[in-house]
């Protein structure tokens, strides 16, 4: 469960992200929508959950736990949670597929150990099998900038399901692409959050696409 | 709705930035009347009868190879390149830190990114050269010395060019692997990281390393 307990965030420049937000989304399959202007705060509210952007006031509750205090190995703990998905994919362009899939397991793994480049048999195959699941597993090893948007934008979506996250957060993840690409990309998001049962919060500025 | 001519809205200008570009230009032009006017070139010497004779005594003997000496030339040779490598390999292993220092986006103090800008630009300030007669002087004419002067020589420029390489990291993706539980060490070999970037840098400028050897042998 997160709850949101009179959340308020200031940028240090004086802009107000978030004013005394107060809600609770229950765990276990939520599929929730957020819809607004750019501009009114959607990023930010999204971004505090995994504290990408510390909020100023207030508490943030995930699984009962005040996130705010978080620091370090207990952040990162926190994150490997909470998958993100991007208007921007956000993948390492120079890098191929599977390698951008297999960084979802980063926070699973020893640092020495990546640096290195090695990985489980099992991550790497979880890896193939979640990009199979966005039906994209012909372009493992081509470079990820090769692709287009929308295969992008689903390669991310692999990357965060093999992180194995309990909840996955959607920062404008169609913004940038066509109407029949953003609904292929959401019509996957929509199955893994059905069959997965993981709790999807998703920033969308389309009302019809929210009302779908 | 066009009956007003359109006028652009003034540039707001800032007194403080004029007053400092001025200062900087006075600044500047006093130094080079200081420099031309200390400086002494005797132009009478550098046109005459003399300097013919010595580019006639000199020129032709870069047309006669010493032939005999080959088995010297060619250790020297190898030992120049052993110098350049090795110089290069120690330069790359200080320029690193520096280069975290100064790249604005991994240390967000601008007080140390300047301290890192100024300790690069004056390690950069320093000809090879002038580097290797200090470490001549210190460690005697052997190759170590070369060595030496190497390294520090190119930690200005490499750490110059590690820190540009590493400001232009997608930041995004910095962001996407941190919001997966990554921790620093990771996001960077990851995001930065492409197979050869690493010891592919330090190599770039091998060349200009072997020519500033030579020029150091020629020097002793």
């Amino acid at each position: 469960m997160i709850e949101f307990r009179e959340l308020s965030l200031i940028y240090p420049n004086g802009t107000e992200g978030l004013r005394n937000i107060n809600i609770k989304i229950n765990e276990g399959g939520e599929f929730v929508v957020i819809v607004g202007l750019s501009g009114a705060g959607k990023s930010t509210f999204i971004r505090s959950i995994n504290r990408l952007v510390t909020p100023t006031n207030g508490a943030l509750l995930v699984e009962n736990e005040d996130i705010l205090k978080l620091k370090g190995k207990d952040l990162r703990r926190l994150r490997t949670k909470i998958g993100m998905i991007f208007q921007s994919y956000n993948l390492v362009k120079r890098s191929t597929v599977i390698k951008n899939v297999i960084s979802g397991r980063l926070g699973y793994t020893g640092t020495f150990k990546s640096i290195l480049n090695i990985f489980s048999k099992e991550d790497k195959l979880l890896a193939y099998e979640n990009l199979k699941r966005v039906n994209i597993e012909e372009k493992l090893y081509n470079r990820a900038d090769e692709l287009s948007g929308g295969q992008q934008q689903r390669v991310s979506i692999a990357r965060v399901l093999t992180q194995k996250p309990k909840l996955i957060l959607a920062d404008e993840p169609v913004a940038s692409l066509d109407p029949p690409t953003s609904h292929q990309v959401m019509k996957y998001l929509k199955q893994i959050n059905q069959e997965d049962n993981i709790t999807t919060i998703v920033n969308l500025h389309f009302i019809d696409m929210a009302m779908e | 709705m066009r009956n007003q001519p359109l006028t652009l809205p003034e540039k707001p200008k800032s007194k403080m930035k004029l007053t400092k570009r001025m200062i900087a230009l006075v600044a500047i032009l006093l130094i080079y009347i200081w420099t031309f006017s200390s400086i002494s070139i005797r132009w009478e010497s550098v046109f005459s009868v003399r300097t013919l004779e010595n580019i006639d005594r000199i020129i032709p003997k870069f047309f006669q190879p010493a032939f005999e000496e080959t088995d010297t030339i060619v250790e020297m040779m190898i030992e120049t390149i052993f110098i350049a490598y090795t110089g290069s390999l120690a330069a790359a292993i200080i320029a690193v830190p520096l280069a975290f220092l100064c790249a604005s986006n991994m240390v967000k103090n601008k007080w140390l990114n300047n301290a890192g800008m100024w300790i690069l630009g004056a390690v950069r300030a320093f000809p090879e050269i002038v580097l290797a007669i200090i470490f001549v002087a210190a460690v005697g004419p052997n190759p170590f010395a070369g060595v030496l002067a190497i390294a520090i020589g190119s930690t200005g420029m490499l750490g110059k060019l590690f820190s540009e390489v590493l400001e232009s990291i997608d930041m995004n993706v910095v962001e996407a692997l941190e919001s997966s539980g990554a921790n620093k060490l990771q996001i960077l070999f990851l995001a930065l990281c492409h197979r050869s970037c690493l010891n592919f840098y330090p190599m770039r400028s091998i060349d200009l390393k072997l020519m500033s050897v030579l020029l150091l042998y020629s020097e002793l």
